[in-house]
Formats: structure tokens, C-alpha cells, sequence
């Protein structure tokens, strides 16, 4: 069987580390980050199968984030964990192409596990 | 004296001056750097801690033991207060984002580890800051053995104390809690009552009216504000007649929160519309009559005779408002009837 590979991107480092063991324990073989300066030259060459990732950072819209995401980053879903989750946000980033689903924080965990698991 | 002796000593405790001040700044520095690079691995471990326990290695399973080991090597005791207030603030957090099963796991392992009576030792402080403060971590990380020491702050003088102790009744004993709101000595404001039924849907979804009946006999103004919203919250269509019978309470404030309450239930019986008619003119504000007007014309059908006996009796403002609802719905010359019957009559209009 194929080694599925998961990224996991978040400033908070307990949820990202819980993400990181959530994957592993599906797994998944996983890199976590705290942002995107931490991905390294490797990481481009590897397509994720999913990507967890928070849309709140420093210096950049939560789109925008978004799209800068899907972007540089070749995978195959992409999947958003965020504090924020106000309606609008979470309407506007929907409707972007290839995205998989939206937790807001509070989020129960059984409900990522669901989603990634059939990935 | 010349100018040099002078200068000299006033130089040298200068240069002593700023050498402490450095010297200080430096070490400031150092301290908080140190400082940020342990709570940095206080974060780091409990991370990994937490995310071992909701999803255990199972080559290497984390026992408890081992957790309060892993957590006494990072300096997390009872002599260290800083870190344990810290590693407090991180595991509300972390509890306060997820939901589910693994919240439930959460507690049980917040049960286990001690945060060192850390919590509890607060309320024993003399700042109210301190104890509002114990009593809210206690009900964040759901430590119920505390209860007892609780209970007493809910009539405390402090309004912080008492609003988090009544916090934590209603997170530890939901709708049991009830039970102590009509015994409160202080009032609840409009905010503490908010937080109160906020609480109680977000923790107990389900509605226990068996709970909530006895308390109907309360007296305290406070009280039938906070049975009205939770009536509301819960939309219990069972107890609207509590809302009806307040709607003419001698109470502005009870009045106001009956009528508001009221306004929820969108849906409602024709036999409750007629209650409220028939209560409308024992409402002593204008203002709320008016409130009152527009819910019955929103979720009844016109009832022209009511109208008509509220353009013959009633303040000009409720006048106006069922002469314009009577047009609307087609009434036209019942309207320009009554109106035209003034003209006639030189009391009203000389009036």
C-alpha cells in the first residue's frame, strides 16, 4: 500500500500537534508547520493527499491564504481547521474551488477523522 | 573647591547609576528570555501530552504516570506557580476548542493531573479578582469535587465572584441549578441572565420543565425575567402561558422581558391571541401597548372589532397604529368612518 502524506498547517501548536497524531493515526505519514515559511524545497515535490490547514496568519487574508495555499502546494484536498469562523468567512472560503471541508474551532476531532480517513 | 572636584563624583555615581540600570536591563533580558524558552517547552510538552492521550502510539501507550512525570520534569509543582497558572491557561484552551468524545477524554485526564489545587486555593485569596478567577478555571476544567466551596459565593458581594459562582452551579448542576435563583439575596442583571440561559442551552440541550415549574411562584423580579428567557431560549410552547400571565405585571422591567419573550414564538395559538387581547388594555405603558399591537397584527388574522375598540379607547399613538393596520388589511371606510364621525362631534373636536 501507498504511503498517504498529510500536512498539517497551524499557529496553534496543541491543535496542530493533536492534528499530527490524528493523522499519524490514520496512517498517514505527516508534516506539521506552524506556517509556510517552514516548508522546505522536499515538500514541493510531494503531492498531499490532504491538507489541514488554519486560514488565520499574520499579513495575509484569509483567502488569500488560501489561494497562495493552493497554489504552491500540490495536493489533492484541502481541508480548513480555523478559530475563524464567522458565517461570512466560512461562506466565501466554501466557495472557493477544492475545498474539502470547514471546521471552526471549537470542532469536534471524530468529524476530521471521518473526513480524512476515506482519502 | 574647584569645578573638577565636583564634576568627578557627580560623574561617577552617574556612571554607577546607568551601570546599574544596565546591568539590570540585562539581566531583565536574560530572565525573560529564559522565562519564554520554558514556557515554550511547558507548551511543547503538554502538545505532545494531550495529543498522545486522544491518540495513543500503540507501540508505546502514555500511562498517567508517565504524564505526571513528563509534566513534574518541565517544572510543573506546587512551589512554581507561574507554571502551573500557565499550563491552567493552556489546557482551557485546548479544552475550550474541541468538542465531541475527545472533550470528554479531555476532562477525565484534567481530573487526573493536578493542577495542584492551584484553582482552589485562589478562591481562599482576599482579591475578588483572584477568586472570580479560581472559580472559573474550576468550572473551565470541570472540577466538580470544588462545588461545595462554591456554593456559598453565589450570594458574595462582589458582583464578579457571585456572576462566576453562579456560572458554575449552572455548569455543574444544569437545570438543578435552577432551584437557587429564586434564594439569591442580590439581583441578576440583564447580562448575568443572559450568560446564565447561554450556558444552560450550550451544556444541556435538553429541556426539563419539571425543573423549571416550581420556580413560577417567585415573587423576585429578577427571577421571572430569567424563567421568561429561558421559556424563550428553549422555545417552550408548553409554558408561554407564564409569558402571558407577566404581560400585565406591575413590573416595567418584568413587562419588557415578557413582551420580548414573547415575540419569539412566531407560531401561536388563536385561544392565546385572544388571552393577549383581552390583557391588552391592562398594560399601563403606552409604548408596550404598541409593542404588543404590532406582535398580534404579525401573527394573527385581523380582527376588525378589536381594532375598532382600540381606535375608540385608546392613546393616540395605538390610534394611529390600528387605523393604519385596519387600512392596510382592506378597512378602509371603517377607518375614514370613524375619523369622519370626529368631525361631528365638537367635544373631540374641540378637544
Amino acid at each position: 500500500m501507498r504511503t498517504r502524506h498529510a500536512l498539517v498547517i497551524q499557529e496553534d501548536k496543541i491543535i496542530l500537534k493533536i492534528l499530527e497524531r490524528l493523522a499519524n493515526s490514520r496512517s498517514y505519514s505527516c508534516k506539521a508547520i506552524t506556517s509556510l515559511n517552514d516548508l522546505d524545497i522536499e515538500d514541493q515535490n510531494t503531492n498531499f493527499d490532504v491538507i489541514i490547514s488554519d486560514i488565520l496568519f499574520d499579513g495575509i487574508a484569509p483567502l488569500e491564504f488560501v489561494s497562495q495555499v493552493q497554489e504552491v502546494i500540490l495536493h489533492k484536498n484541502l481541508v480548513i481547521v480555523s478559530n475563524m469562523g464567522q458565517e461570512k468567512i466560512k461562506k466565501d472560503t466554501m466557495a472557493l474551488k477544492g475545498i474539502a471541508g470547514f471546521f471552526e474551532i471549537p470542532f469536534d476531532l471524530d468529524e476530521v477523522e471521518q473526513l480524512i480517513a476515506g482519502y | 573647591m574647584e569645578f573638577v572636584d565636583i564634576i568627578i563624583p557627580v560623574l561617577k555615581i552617574g556612571l554607577t547609576i546607568l551601570g546599574v540600570l544596565w546591568l539590570s536591563t540585562f539581566i531583565s533580558m536574560g530572565y525573560r528570555k529564559n522565562r519564554i524558552r520554558k514556557l515554550k517547552v511547558i507548551e511543547e510538552t503538554f502538545a505532545d501530552v494531550v495529543s498522545n492521550y486522544l491518540y495513543p502510539n500503540p507501540a508505546s501507550p502514555l500511562e498517567l504516570l508517565d504524564i505526571q512525570r513528563i509534566l513534574r520534569n518541565i517544572g510543573i509543582r506546587e512551589s512554581k506557580k507561574g507554571n502551573v497558572q500557565y499550563l491552567i491557561n493552556l489546557m482551557i484552551r485546548t479544552q475550550r476548542s474541541i468538542l465531541g468524545n475527545n472533550h470528554t477524554k479531555l476532562k477525565t485526564l484534567y481530573s487526573q493531573i493536578p493542577p495542584y489545587r492551584a484553582s482552589i486555593s485562589k478562591l481562599k485569596k482576599f482579591g475578588w479578582y483572584s477568586k472570580a478567577l479560581g472559580i472559573r478555571e474550576i468550572y473551565e476544567m470541570n472540577q466538580q469535587q470544588y462545588i461545595q466551596e462554591i456554593i456559598p459565593l453565589r450570594n458574595h458581594k462582589n458582583l464578579y465572584v457571585r456572576r462566576e459562582a453562579q456560572i458554575a452551579l449552572i455548569v455543574f448542576l444544569g437545570w438543578d441549578s435552577l432551584r437557587f435563583i429564586p434564594y439569591l439575596k442580590k439581583g441578576l442583571t440583564l447580562w448575568q441572565q443572559i450568560k446564565i440561559v447561554e450556558k444552560l442551552y450550550d451544556l444541556y440541550k435538553e429541556p426539563q420543565v419539571g425543573k423549571l415549574r416550581p420556580l413560577y411562584s417567585t415573587k423576585k423580579i429578577f427571577a421571572k425575567q430569567l424563567i421568561m428567557r429561558i421559556i424563550r431560549k428553549y422555545s417552550l410552547e408548553s409554558e408561554v402561558d407564564y409569558i402571558l400571565a407577566h404581560l400585565h405585571d406591575t413590573n416595567y422591567e418584568v413587562r419588557e422581558a415578557a413582551i420580548y419573550c414573547l415575540d419569539s414564538f412566531k407560531v401561536i395559538k388563536k385561544e392565546k391571541v385572544e388571552v393577549i387581547k383581552s390583557l391588552f388594555q391592562k398594560i399601563p405603558s403606552a409604548s408596550q401597548q404598541g409593542q404588543l399591537l404590532n406582535y398580534i397584527s404579525n401573527n394573527s388574522a385581523v380582527d376588525v372589532e378589536f381594532y375598532m375598540s382600540l381606535l375608540r379607547s385608546s392613546s393616540d399613538d395605538i390610534k394611529l397604529r390600528s387605523a393604519e393596520i385596519l387600512w392596510n388589511s382592506g378597512y378602509k371606510e371603517q377607518v375614514q368612518e370613524f375619523y369622519l364621525e370626529q368631525y361631528s362631534n365638537p367635544e373631540v373636536y374641540a378637544g
